[in-house]
């Protein structure tokens, strides 16, 4: 256990970011200016190695975790500010998906998962995990055993079919924590429901832990988070400037750090950096693109395996997404968090999540997004692998396109898996988009 | 009669308001305490048609996709208000969107049950749920909810499920085919209770028990036995339905009368004794428990698993399955469909096929 947990640390202060270092230095060793001439892409944010390091340094240690502290798979929407004082490695499934499907993993172990009966028509996150489980691979090297899975009900019910198929698998306690939809307004036992689960959650957490959530403790995770969602929100205004110093694209990857590390000091000093950065950048007129000629919004999950593919066709004709629904989601989480009562801040919070409300206040979100960061276009992404988020995209475009007099594309696809995407169709869809700008 | 005409009647006879209800779990007893007709929306089956079948996505399942238009077409405009239990992501959807967006302008009601085992938590949340859903249908109707009013009808509908679970335990006895059974069954999801009750009566009045029935028996679960003539095909193919799992029709018949004396908790009784269900998140083992029990008592020699493209709570489920019943060398046939108002000759010939050998005593 000594050991183990020595090897935990020193993974996580020592050996990751060495190797983070090192493999940053390999790249810039490789590609000297760190963009091409050619490249429609504005200069490479130096935030970039910083995000690199840390990420890297959590998944490295994430390897050591089991049997050196208490690990927890939580869902990207769950209250995690609850278990940071407990001392759990928390693991984002979601996340690590994610990378699976950046890397094309996902056909393999989806073809795993397959073989045992799960259907293709199921969620490719959750295929790509449960693969992941059964085959053992991974891009990340190893994923640490689970002595918890805490899942929350607020991004979809499929988490709650996936987490119990892990719990079958793991033999480990699941704590599920089910947000009721919110219509209109949540009514007050609906968010009291939300409480009691939580406190449940705390007895739960605490006795797989060992260890009491103090009070204070709970009060500073919850601080830590609600800065680090309001740090997030101010690298994301960032982008209302003209040209954007950034790209939402650029947004899909700095996410990582807010879902997977919130409530964390190296969260907060990473997205401070990265703010500085990107107000600096706006400061010199140094946009996420060489040239933006057209500012869109994107909603939905990006398509992981095509993401960069997709940013480049557009950005060659000088579009760029300046934001998205996406990485705003957790920007606005934090405004309700009060480290004086973390416990019912959270539950009203955690009840507000964008997919967790209904179309009215999806659209407002969009309509606001568009105005405030002046778009000329969006583009929505149907994805096949997430029906809450999708279900009502038709109507949302229609509303938006003639609301606010924008153009609106709804581009079909997955965010995970390439095998529902047809690059040229997409290709002449997009194309056909951006022909009518001109 | 049609269900339009014997809603119409039930207005002009009883002044009874009526509620579409999309699938599948809500508390019926709420609804009949205070006098409103549920009618049951299961899609309808086939292609979706009108204006409001491209408003959904072609990869969300046919019962939302199928609903969605009906509704924006007029098709439910027979009703005065709808019903979305919280089912799954696309039902839940699908209660913003025909409400907010368009398609559905009338008296909308959610009912959000919890997902998950009994906990305090639920348990507190499911009673708040149930009485903010009646105090939304006293509104709706003008009519007071009142205990004896509820306890009356959490009676009749104990009543209607003693007598779904004795036409269901004496299947192997009826000289009846399955197309009849499930019709009788299935009125339920639109009849008014009385009415249900005194069919299900006269039923088995009509049928005595007779000599046990020949042929393989099998276990059906899925979502909701569509198209009606698979039971045909499967009764023709020399094959009966012993034992129920459908969520429109088994998961749905609870056993056994609450102990509570106080209506509201009876209710919540009713709510946690009825079978284990996916889309109300239960517990793997449990689930899998009670399908085996119904394996045995029933002696059915084959499982058929028919499940709607693109249902994950029920997808999700389906590894477990096909393991525990491959643990006990029980084959399993299973069919995926959106609906169809007729099963393709592919289906017909592979439920042909199971139940040749099942006859034969083959494993699969």
């Amino acid at each position: 256990m000594i050991l183990r947990r020595a090897q935990y640390e020193l993974a996580g202060r020592v050996v990751g970011p060495f190797l983070a270092s090192l493999d940053g230095w390999k790249r810039r060793k490789r590609s000297p200016s760190g963009t091409s001439r050619t490249s429609p892409f504005g200069p490479p944010l130096e935030s970039v190695r910083k995000l690199k390091e840390i990420m890297t340094a959590h998944f490295f240690q994430a390897r050591y975790a089991d049997g050196a502290v208490p690990v927890a798979w939580v869902t990207s929407g769950f209250p995690v500010e609850l278990l940071r004082p407990l001392g759990f490695h928390t693991v984002y499934p979601e996340n690590h998906a994610a990378m699976c499907g950046v890397q094309r993993l996902v056909p393999g172990l989806s073809d795993a998962v397959e073989a045992q009966g799960y259907s293709r028509d199921l969620c490719s996150y959750a295929r790509a995990d449960l693969g992941s489980v059964i085959t053992g691979r991974t891009p990340v090297g190893r994923m640490p055993r689970p002595d918890l899975l805490a899942c929350c009900t607020n991004i979809c019910q499929t988490v709650l079919y996936w987490y119990k198929a892990l719990a079958d698998h793991f033999r480990v306690p699941l704590v599920i924590v089910d947000t009721p939809y919110v219509y209109g307004k949540a009514e007050p036992h609906h968010v009291q429901y939300v409480r009691d689960q939580l406190e449940e959650l705390v007895r739960v957490a605490e006795k797989v832990s060992g260890r009491r959530a103090e009070p204070e403790a709970l009060a500073e995770v919850a601080r830590k988070a609600k800065e680090g969602t309001d740090l997030w929100a101010e690298c994301l205004a960032t982008g209302m400037s003209r040209p954007a110093p950034w790209t939402g694209i650029d947004g899909f990857f700095h996410m990582a750090p807010i879902v997977a590390l919130r409530g964390t000091d190296v969260c907060n000093s990473y997205y401070r950096m990265l703010r500085d950065e990107l107000r600096d950048r706006a400061a010199r007129g140094i946009g996420g693109l060489r040239e933006e000629r057209y500012r869109l919004l994107w909603d939905n999950l990006p398509i992981w395996f095509a993401v960069r593919e997709v940013a480049t066709l557009l950005a060659e004709r000088g579009f760029n997404f300046v934001c998205t629904s996406y990485t705003n989601a957790w920007a606005e989480a934090g405004a309700r968090i009060d480290p004086r009562d973390l416990i019912a801040s959270a539950a009203d919070s955690y009840t507000h999540i964008i997919l967790n409300q209904d179309l009215p206040n999806r659209l407002g979100i969009l309509r606001r997004l568009s105005r405030d960061y002046q778009v000329d276009g969006a583009v929505l992404h149907s994805d096949r692998s997430c029906k809450p988020y999708s279900i009502g995209q038709v109507d949302l475009k229609d509303r938006l396109a003639s609301e606010l007099g924008i153009r609106v594309l709804l581009l079909e696809a997955d965010h995970s898996d390439p095998r529902a995407w047809s690059k040229e169709q997409a290709d002449n869809r997009l194309t056909a988009f951006m022909e009518g700008f001109a | 009669m049609s269900r339009n005409a014997y809603i119409a009647r039930q207005r002009e006879a009883h002044g009874r308001k009526a509620v579409a209800v999309l699938p599948i779990h809500y508390p019926k007893e709420l609804l009949t305490a205070l006098g409103v007709l549920a009618v049951e929306m299961w899609g309808p089956p086939g292609a979706p048609r009108g204006d409001g079948a491209g408003r959904i996505q072609a990869y969300v399942c046919s019962v939302v996709r199928n609903a969605m238009a009906f509704l924006g077409s007029g098709g439910a405009d027979a009703v005065d208000g709808v019903l979305f239990p919280h089912t799954c992501d696309s039902i839940q959807g699908l209660a913003t969107l025909a409400p907010d967006f368009g398609g559905w302008d009338r008296e909308s009601f959610t009912f959000l049950h919890p997902k998950g085992p009994a906990r305090p938590s639920t348990r507190t949340y499911l009673d708040g749920e149930l009485r903010s859903l009646a105090r939304r249908l006293e509104v709706f109707t003008g009519r007071t909810l009142d205990d004896a009013g509820l306890a009356a009808a959490i009676r009749l509908h104990v009543e209607i499920d003693e007598a779904r679970s004795a036409v269901l335990d004496a299947r192997p006895f009826l000289a009846v085919g399955d197309p009849e059974i499930y019709a009788l069954l299935r009125r339920g999801e639109w009849l008014w209770p009385e009415d249900h009750l005194a069919e299900l009566r006269a039923f088995r009045e009509r049928l005595p028990a007779g000599t046990r029935r020949p042929g393989v028996p099998v276990l059906v679960s899925g979502y909701v036995p569509e198209p009606p003539s698979l039971l045909q095909i499967l009764n023709d193919a020399g094959a009966w339905v012993a034992a129920d799992d459908f969520a429109a029709v088994g998961r749905r018949v609870v056993r056994g009368a609450p102990s509570a004396a106080e209506p509201w908790e009876a209710l919540q009784e009713r709510y946690w004794a009825a079978p284990p269900c996916s889309t109300r998140s239960a517990d793997p083992d449990a689930r899998v428990n009670h399908l085996l029990g119904m394996l045995d008592r029933s002696g059915a020699r084959g499982v058929i698993l028919q499940v709607i493209k693109f249902c994950e709570p029920e997808l999700f489920d389906v590894p477990l399955l096909r393991r525990a019943f491959a643990a006990r060398g029980v084959p399993v046939l299973y069919l995926e469909g959106e609906l169809e108002t007729e099963l393709s000759g592919q289906t017909v010939t592979r439920i042909e096929a199971f139940v040749e050998m099942l006859a034969a005593g083959r494993a699969a």
